[in-house]
């Protein structure tokens, strides 16, 4: 690898990278996110070589290892390219057929291919799964046709080409400005103008100046970030190195979170190519423009994640968040201007830089700017990563692309914005997502996390899920979230075990208030919203579990398994399933459930294959009311 | 009275004359002390036990001596186990030491360094720690807050396999506590815990970033997805038979 010193250097391995990679015009690339390697992606990948090489094609086609493609509900992805032939859940087994039958012969396995849900008909085109359909790809794209380990593939597809734009075309002050016109917004949480940020370091006095990217995605239910920083890292690179030229910034640094290893691996290695080719390091390009990148692990903290705590941690000390009288963009790392922004808002640095501030304001909302990659997870039929426009409904993001709630089952709420954000219920689907909508009906954008919720979830057990995972992640350091945070568990254990009363509830309205107004950080600040927003949309549920009961039968204290007599078949299942012994019966017996032995766990209820296994709510009630009439 | 006169007090038995004689005589010809001598005589009859033979027959002194040689040997067994220990523990923090050399000994790094160790060990040995603090010239209490504040840290050891169930959002409804109480019912043990075998350890995490496969299980490395409490058993047994096969084929190798 020969360091490149100009830019018509650059400009020249392009093109010999292009005029190799025509000379194999037939790719199978096969998605290595984490999603698809969990589902053995590895041996799909191993047999397709051996089955290629075993047809002597080794000339003609490509085998490519690609970051996650998105669709991760069905993988192992693989996509035959140019064709665009899209095929699903593969197995090892599957590749001599896939070969034989399309790479040699040009026809389609059908039984892999996308079944539309409604009509029932067959897809073969990736472009035309309603999946992707329905998206708009412009950050997430590239992911499935790069190999993230190889700094030539994201070259063949144009990359790097907004660094040199930056560095030759452009002074430092118009980057910003082309950034500040966009009006492109942090895609990490509060959705605070980037260019903003940018320009408060750029101006701020002391010297060095730092740049982060944070890719501490702490928030349970959301991994895009992850899948950006695994699938395509030069992006993130190429858009760092072009917004530490605009704020005057020699050094970065990476915060990758300890749980993504793939991710770390990745991104050192895109490092050292790009440092290899001279893209980082001394004078890029022969810019004259220095800068290099280096990479913090995280060691498990969801509070690090915050830009102040995340700094402590770069410096060594424990991430706990400190007061912000002086912005992180005026006095960061080591007291000096640190501009620090999540990984998809570098990722569409290099966009704006090459496609121009003016296309970009064409892109999204009136104040949302651009697209936005959503994690659309939970109960819903396409789970995976979803890039849509801002402004786009929820109703469409969960029935167009995630093609709606499974098993038959009425749609609930979605939570966005992570342990900070809140429930939205069905009535406002029609909601346009862009950061202030979503904070207009109480909840937030947060980094994009959307988790669909089925009738069968709790929303008083949601709220204290969330609680209590704040509770557990609050660094200690302030008293309103340390206290305030525990004492609203105690509440919501309360309410959720059927002991609560009205006042319960507006004791725990009123101590989120002093939370939401007294604490430190962020996570202490927005930590009452999942209580608030459930409170506001599903109050009822709140007032039922006061009356003793759980109308979606979920918290313990208030629900009891019984066996219907008429369903059950006596098969034993459950009796033999039982870690209990709590279920008494025998063949062609009715099998009854001892209550008192029974702990609730709901084996047998996911055992019996005859429904006959149902949970009942309110029993606390009724048998409150014998022991007054008796 | 004459005759205790006679004999020689040594490693607290009493010889003879004749034996102090002999001993001295032998300690000449050999330039070993004394200690060594009993202890070399010692060892040959622990051969002979040790190969089943009869002892040969002991008069009532010589039996005491060997009872105190045994003694002996057991101490110097100690004292070379205690030796085999600071040989380790060198080794230790000869490792720690290069870890420390990769970051140029930065004060900054220390996090980076302290999840090196822990991925070299499995956990946060004192030994290990109190070299950090030497060579960095931070308070070790500062090194603790550290090592208890992040979730990836443990100042104890655990177990072979790390067992993780995601409790994220998205597994959560989708039954991740299901899986964790499956997890704890086949391990035996609660999340937080190490088996006693220290095979597993078995605890829960907030997120793993695998949302869609959700309810997700990781094991060291390794993804499972899309779980059911039924198939927990079925993986956890798996990781435990891989190890007795390993094992099995160490034992057929050698």
């Amino acid at each position: 690898m020969e360091k490149l010193k100009t830019t018509s250097d650059l400009e020249k391995l392009r093109k010999n990278l292009l005029n190799k990679k025509n000379s194999k015009n037939t790719c199978v690339s096969i998605c290595s996110g984490t999603g698809c390697r969990a589902y053995t992606s590895e041996n799909v990948v191993n047999a397709f070589i051996e089955e290629i090489k075993k047809q002597k094609l080794e000339n003609k086609v490509e085998v490519k290892r690609t970051g996650c493609h998105g669709f991760c509900e069905k993988g192992p992805v693989v996509v035959i390219h140019p064709m665009d032939i899209c095929y699903l859940q593969v197995k090892p087994e599957d590749a001599s057929e896939i070969v034989t039958q399309t790479l040699l012969k040009g026809k389609t396995v059908d039984r892999l291919l996308y079944t539309d849900q409604k009509t029932g008909k067959k897809i073969a085109i990736e472009s035309e799964i309603p999946f992707y359909k329905n998206q708009t790809r412009l950050i997430f794209g590239n992911n499935r046709k790069i190999d993230p380990k190889s700094i030539e593939d994201y070259l063949t597809l144009g990359g790097y080409k907004a660094l040199t734009k930056a560095l030759f075309e452009m002074k430092p002050a118009q980057v910003l400005d082309e950034v500040k016109n966009a009006n492109l917004r942090g895609r990490g949480g509060g959705g605070f103008p980037a260019g903003r940020k940018w320009e408060t370091t750029r101006n701020a006095p002391e010297t060095p100046k730092y740049v982060i990217v944070n890719c501490d995605e702490g928030d349970p239910g959301a991994y895009m970030d992850r899948s950006l920083m695994e699938g395509n890292p030069h992006s993130v690179l190429e858009g760092l190195i072009i917004g530490a030229y605009a704020i005057g910034s020699n050094q970065g640094y990476i915060y990758i979170r300890q749980e993504y290893p793939l991710a770390v691996e990745n991104t050192e290695q895109a490092i050292k190519q790009a440092q290899e080719y001279g893209l980082l390091g001394k004078n890029i390009l022969g810019s004259g423009f220095d800068f290099d990148i280096k990479i913090h692990r995280g060691a498990g903290a969801f509070v690090s994640g915050e830009s102040s705590a995340l700094m402590s941690a770069v410096e060594g000390h424990v991430g706990e968040p400190r007061p912000k009288y002086i912005h992180t963009a005026i006095s960061g790392v080591w007291d000096k201007p640190t501009c620090l922004n999540n990984v998809e808002t570098w990722a569409n640095v290099p966009f704006i830089i090459n496609n121009g501030s003016k296309w970009f304001e064409d892109i999204g909302t009136k104040t949302s700017k651009g697209t936005k990659i959503f994690s659309l997870v939970g109960n819903v039929n396409n789970t995976g990563l979803v890039e849509v426009p801002m402004g786009v409904t929820l109703r469409e993001i969960i029935y167009n692309i995630g093609g709606g709630i499974p098993n038959g089952k009425k749609f609930k709420a979605v939570q966005t914005g992570g342990p900070s954000g809140g429930c939205i219920p069905e009535n406002l689907l029609d909601l346009h997502v862009d950061f202030d909508e979503l904070a207009k009906v109480g909840s937030m954008m947060g980094s994009g996390g959307m988790i669909v919720m089925d009738e069968d979830t709790c929303m008083v057990d949601v709220a204290r899920y969330f609680v209590n995972f704040l509770a557990d992640e609050s660094c200690g350091k302030c008293i309103p979230c340390r206290e305030g945070l525990r004492h609203m568990i105690q509440l919501l254990d309360k309410i959720t075990s059927g002991n609560a009363t009205e006042k319960d509830i507006q004791l725990l309205e009123e101590l989120s208030e002093v939370v939401q107004m007294a604490s430190l950080c962020a996570l202490g600040q927005t930590a009452p919203n999942p209580i608030l927003s459930t409170l506001k949309y599903f109050r009822n549920e709140y007032e039922a579990h006061i009356r003793g009961e759980c109308p979606a039968r979920v918290c313990k204290p208030l629900i009891t398994y019984y066996i219907e007599p008429e369903k059950c078949k006596a098969c034993g299942l459950c009796l033999k399933n039982c870690p209990t012994n709590a279920i008494t019966g025998s063949k062609k017996q009715v099998h009854v459930i001892d209550i008192e032995k029974c702990t609730k766990c709901g084996t047998c209820f996911d055992v019996c294959k005859f429904d006959a296994v149902t949970k009942k709510t309110a029993e606390k009630n009724k048998k409150e009311k014998i022991t007054v009439t008796g | 009275m004459t005759k205790e006169k006679n004999k020689t007090n040594f490693v607290g038995v009493r010889l003879t004359k004749e034996q102090t004689k002999n001993l001295s005589k032998l300690q000449k010809s050999s330039e070993l002390s004394k200690t060594d001598i009993l202890l070399r005589g010692l060892e040959i009859l622990s051969e002979y036990y040790a190969l089943g033979l009869d002892r040969p027959p002991l008069n009532i002194e010589l039996k005491k001596l060997e009872e105190q040689a045994i003694h002996h040997l057991n101490e110097l067994k100690k004292i070379k186990q205690k030796e085999e220990s600071i040989k380790q523990l060198i080794q230790e923090l000869k490792d720690v030491d290069q870890i420390i050399d990769e970051y140029n000994g930065e004060k900054s790094a220390l996090i980076q360094i302290l999840l090196k160790i822990q991925a070299k060990n499995n956990w946060l040995p004192k030994p290990a720690l109190l070299w950090v603090s030497e060579r960095l010239d931070i308070p070790m209490s500062q090194i603790l807050n550290i090592a208890t504040f992040y979730k990836a840290f443990s100042l104890e050891p655990r177990g072979k396999h790390l067992v993780r169930v995601c409790l994220g959002t998205a597994c959560h409804v989708r039954g991740g506590p299901k899986i964790l109480q499956a997890a704890e019912q086949f391990l035996g043990i609660k999340s937080g815990e190490t088996s006693p075998d220290m095979k597993f350890t078995l605890e829960s995490v907030n997120c793993l970033g695998c949302c869609a496969l959700g309810p997700v299980m990781m094991v060291d490395e390794e993804y499972h997805g899309k779980l059911s409490p039924s198939k927990v058993g079925d993986i956890l047994s798996n990781y435990k038979n891989k190890d007795t096969k390993n094992i099995e084929e160490k034992i057929i190798a050698r």
